[in-house]
């Protein structure tokens, strides 16, 4: 089981915005929607991820409102802003370019 | 942008609303355990497995709760509030400590806020005036003044906003029923309001038109301080007319109390007048410079383009009219602010010290209050211990800490100001011994209040950084644990070295003030190199000049009973206007080429050397014969002949001296012993006195008088016997002992403010010293009990005790010595010529005190440590 600390900050904010660009969802959906889309490598821990989606509910890129849910219970629903949205575009592209060179290094050292 | 007002949004809801933000957090993560729990039933756990499984997968719930918050910032605001409410009950619950550290700060801050003040007020502020940002001064090569005829056309020209002019040499009688008193008039060019909009109180000040010099005006404004003390407050005086120079001037208008005057420095004139050729008869002289220049810029225009635009109209009023150096304009500098201190380098640099000097007082100061903190601190280690045992973070602890220094900072600022007010107060009741009013102006202009706040900012470090790093660093066992004797030792550490620091400074501070006071001392015994003990000074302003009635004046003082010799000069040394030539280049018959000479200058009767106590070295002094249309003669003194003779023998040679339009021959027919011309503590001078009756009579003279009898005694007949001639005349005479006090000014106000800070200085290092002591007994007592039981004496109990603080003083004294020694030699303009920077009396006399004041701080709590009781001590913690 992957521990929180395997995930880099930033690439725990990339994984939860890219995962609210599909559409709004609660912690919960979130962290199992990761760790399913990952093959069930990546697992979030709730210390790690709460404390993200608060931070970046405060930096403004989430938005969050209670929602009824399935079973009649309420939840917090976070969703993308504009600004959101243009961060999670920044990243992805920041990410693109991080793991293109980690990947030519890697390969070029076995080489 | 919406972003930023969403992030505002939620962070004043996070602030405002914290019980219900928590709330809902609380939900939120319950809503995802109970998530956990259906999904582990599912699976097929038993619900109670399912619930603990989940909250051990969670971590703890409240950990995550707290990193949420945390993101929300406004942590900090609130860890803010609640150290400031923590800082302010543990400070109640302490009062000694409040109060002891309150009243540091504030020794500390008023001190240097009162000196700032003064440096502020004396060398930084602007005059009162209408946008005194753009008023400049303006120099020529020629120096600070120019012709009344230059400014004429300058001004004419109208290249900047406006050009203004004033002089402040001449004095002027005024006439109060029977009696004459001196003034000291600004003497203005007629548009001097217009251009400088200077505020009027009551009435109004006189306008171009009316005050031409060409006029012959008979106009006055006068000071507040002035109408007040002289004119009786009178509002109605404004309209009638005074008697000045025997004349009546009409008042136009009262200045405000609190006008900074334009001269600057202080300088507080009576009267603002305008120039005539009345008040100057040579006014029209195109080398008679009366005109000290002040200009407005006009909106926009920068000081290089009004120096480009001036000096364009400068160079042509220099080839019509004759007068190469007025040809140029050598700076147009902004008045007010540091452009100013290059007038005065002597004041501002002793101001520096002084500024140096006052921060070191608050360093010694903050010192003290950290100490305190400091003990308190370990005071307080379990407590500390507890709190990071904990888990509070180490920077929460810090910031906690710090806090506290903050707060005692800002409340002893506070009284600080208060005290610095109360220096200002008593400093206004100050009169000073010039012969022009100086009353400095306090103001608690921005300047001030930026210093006041870089106060509390530097103290608060000063008092709680170190103290907040020392209590957190240590780890968390010995703090838990009852005894911690070894962590107790290395805290005291940190408190010995802040006493050496303090000690070190102190005794830095000592050695200076012990070297103003040695300056002070020596210099009041230097003999000015004339005697002083027998004279008695008349200085006399006469309404109109005349030979006949100077003649008769000295005649009449001649006939006195008692007097031995009576002569007049234009100048007495050693007081304010004993004039001067630096950097003249002068032709000397004998000498090939021409001497670069500085020297004083003097016009004096003949008789004045005997009369002054100054010896003939060779030749003669001036004979009564000697007058208008006679041959220039001149006496030098025997500097000059040493310097700029080279051997030569000087009787008889002739020198050129630069008068007026061209350089005027002058026969040297004598020379007199050396004196002191303008301060006690100057080197040797070069000094050339001319013949006073071959310049005509003048207004002002200085009548010396030689007496066998008390001086004193003859102050009265003296004044009598020229007013019997003149009765319009304006009459001071003091012996000339008493004339000379400006010259002891600077050594004096040095002594002053100097010994009052290095008393204050070291009391300070003191209070620190004997509480390092005080706190290492307190905390030894259950060891000095052990060994008072173990059969110690009392003579090694003592010497424990004094060892303890005496290796602090012993180290603090020598390192203070070696840092006095490489910074006293920057006060070398301050000091009279005969004493060195190195002076051994000041250093080891210094060193002996501090020593003797520390032995006697650490004698008191020594004193407490042989009185422990053995069987009490041991039941200590």
């Amino acid at each position: 089981m992957s521990r929180p600390s395997d995930l880099v900050q930033g690439t725990l904010d990339l994984l939860i915005l890219k995962t609210l660009a599909r559409e709004p969802s609660h912690g919960w959906a979130i962290a199992k929607r990761i760790h399913l889309v990952s093959g069930e490598v990546l697992q979030v821990t709730q210390g790690s991820l709460y404390p993200a989606l608060h931070r970046l509910e405060q930096q403004g890129w989430l938005k969050a409102a209670w929602v009824e849910t399935e079973g009649g219970r309420e939840a917090k629903v976070y969703s993308l802003t504009a600004a959101g949205r243009k961060q999670l575009a920044r990243e992805l592209e920041s990410w693109d370019r991080l793991s293109a060179a980690i990947h030519l290094v890697v390969r070029n050292a076995e080489a | 942008m919406r972003r930023w007002l969403d992030i505002v949004r939620l962070r004043w809801r996070s602030l405002s609303r914290r019980g219900a933000a928590d709330r809902d957090l609380d939900r939120e993560l319950r809503f995802h355990l109970d998530r956990r729990v259906e999904e582990l039933v599912a699976e097929g756990c038993s619900t109670r497995e399912a619930h603990d499984r989940a909250l051990r997968e969670f971590g703890s719930p409240s950990s995550v709760a707290e990193q949420c918050r945390d993101t929300r910032r406004v942590h900090v605001l609130q860890h803010i509030l609640q150290d400031l409410r923590y800082g302010a009950r543990v400070l109640r619950a302490q009062p000694m400590l409040l109060v002891a550290a309150t009243t540091s700060i504030a020794l500390g801050v008023g001190a240097n806020l009162t000196i700032f003040g003064l440096a502020n007020s004396i060398l930084l502020s602007q005059p009162t005036a209408r946008d005194a940002g753009d008023l400049v001064h303006i120099r020529t090569t020629n120096g600070s003044h120019v012709s009344y005829t230059v400014w004429r056309e300058l001004a004419a020209a109208d290249v900047i906003g406006g050009l203004a002019g004033y002089d402040i040499e001449t004095d002027m009688v005024w006439r109060d029923r029977d009696a004459s008193v001196t003034l000291t008039p600004l003497l203005v060019t007629a548009n001097f309001f217009d251009v400088l909009g200077i505020p009027i109180a009551l009435g109004r000040g006189f306008t171009a038109d009316e005050a031409a010099a060409e006029l012959s005006p008979r106009l006055a404004v006068v000071s507040d301080a002035f109408w007040r003390r002289r004119l009786g407050a009178n509002p109605s005086v404004v309209g009638t007319a005074i008697t000045l120079d025997g004349a009546p001037y009409t008042v136009l208008g009262v200045l405000p109390a609190d006008l900074r005057s334009l001269p600057g420095y202080g300088f507080m004139p009576d009267v603002y007048v305008p120039l005539s050729r009345t008040l100057i008869p040579t006014l029209d002289r195109i080398r008679a410079t009366h005109v000290q220049l002040i200009g407005r810029l006009r909106p926009g225009q920068s000081a290089a383009s009004a120096q480009a635009a001036l000096g364009a109209v400068a160079s042509g009023v220099a080839a019509q009219y004759g007068d190469p150096e007025a040809g140029s304009i050598r700076t147009v500098a902004h008045v007010g602010g540091l452009s100013q201190l290059k007038d005065f380098e002597q004041v501002a640099l002793f101001f520096g010290v002084l500024l140096i000097v006052t921060a070191l007082v608050l360093v010694i100061a903050c010192a003290n209050v950290a100490g305190l903190l400091l003990s308190r601190a370990a005071a307080r280690r379990r407590e500390i211990a507890l709190r990071l045992a904990l888990g509070a973070s180490r920077r929460r602890l810090v910031q906690q800490l710090l806090t506290e220094g903050v707060l005692l900072a800002v409340l002893g600022t506070g009284a600080g100001l208060l005290l610095t007010e109360g220096f200002a107060r008593l400093a206004r009741g100050l009169v000073i011994e010039l012969p022009l009013r100086v009353a400095p102006q306090w103001s608690f202009d921005a300047r001030m209040l930026w210093a006041a706040a870089g106060m509390v900012i530097l103290s608060s470090l000063l008092c709680g950084l170190a103290p907040a790093l020392q209590a957190t660093r240590s780890s968390l066992m010995p703090g838990l644990k009852q005894d911690a004797i070894a962590a107790l030792h290395r805290r005291f550490h940190l408190r010995g070295w802040l006493v050496l620091g303090q000690v070190t400074i102190s005794m830095l501070l000592l050695v200076i003030t012990a070297l103003f006071l040695r300056n002070l001392g020596l210099a009041e015994r230097l003999s000015p190199g004339f005697d002083s003990a027998r004279t008695v000074l008349a200085q006399v302003t006469f309404v109109t000049a005349d030979a006949q009635k100077m003649a008769a004046v000295l005649d009449s003082v001649r006939a006195l009973p008692g007097v031995e010799a009576v002569s007049f000069a234009a100048g007495v040394p050693l007081t304010m206007r004993y004039g001067g030539e630096s950097g003249m280049h002068m032709r000397i018959d004998g000498r090939e080429q021409r001497v670069r000479v500085d020297f004083f200058q003097n016009d004096v009767g003949p008789a004045y050397f005997e009369t002054m106590g100054l010896r003939i070295v060779r030749g003669r002094g001036f004979s009564p014969s000697e007058t208008t249309g006679t041959p220039r003669v001149v006496v030098i003194n025997e500097e000059f002949a040493r310097r700029y003779l080279e051997g030569l023998d000087p009787i008889g040679r002739h020198i050129y001296l630069p008068q007026r339009a061209q350089e005027e021959s002058a026969q040297i027919i004598g020379v007199v012993s050396d004196s002191k011309y303008r301060t006690i503590g100057e080197d040797r001078s070069a000094a050339i006195y001319g013949a006073a009756l071959q310049h005509g009579a003048a207004r002002f003279t200085n009548i010396i008088v030689r007496t066998a009898l008390p001086p004193e005694s003859l102050v009265t007949p003296v004044s009598a016997a020229i007013m019997r001639l003149d009765a319009s005349a304006a009459v001071s005479v003091e012996p000339m002992t008493s004339a000379l006090r400006f010259a002891l000014l600077p050594s004096r106000a040095g002594a002053a403010l100097m010994g009052a800070l290095g008393v204050l200085g070291t009391v300070l290092a003191m209070i620190g010293l004997y509480g390092v002591v005080a706190f290492a007994v307190s905390r030894r007592t259950s060891e000095i009990g052990i060994r008072v039981a173990l059969g110690a004496s009392r003579a090694t109990v003592m010497r424990l005790v004094m060892k303890e603080g005496g290796v602090l003083v012993a180290i603090g004294v020598a390192a203070g010595l070696v840092l006095a020694l490489m910074v006293t030699p920057a006060l070398r303009a301050f000091l009279v010529a005969d004493l060195p920077t190195t002076d051994p009396v000041s250093f080891a006399g210094t060193a002996l005190l501090l020593a003797a004041t520390s032995a006697a701080a650490i004698f008191g709590p020594a004193r407490r440590a042989l009185r422990v009781e053995p069987a009490v001590s041991l039941r200590v913690d």
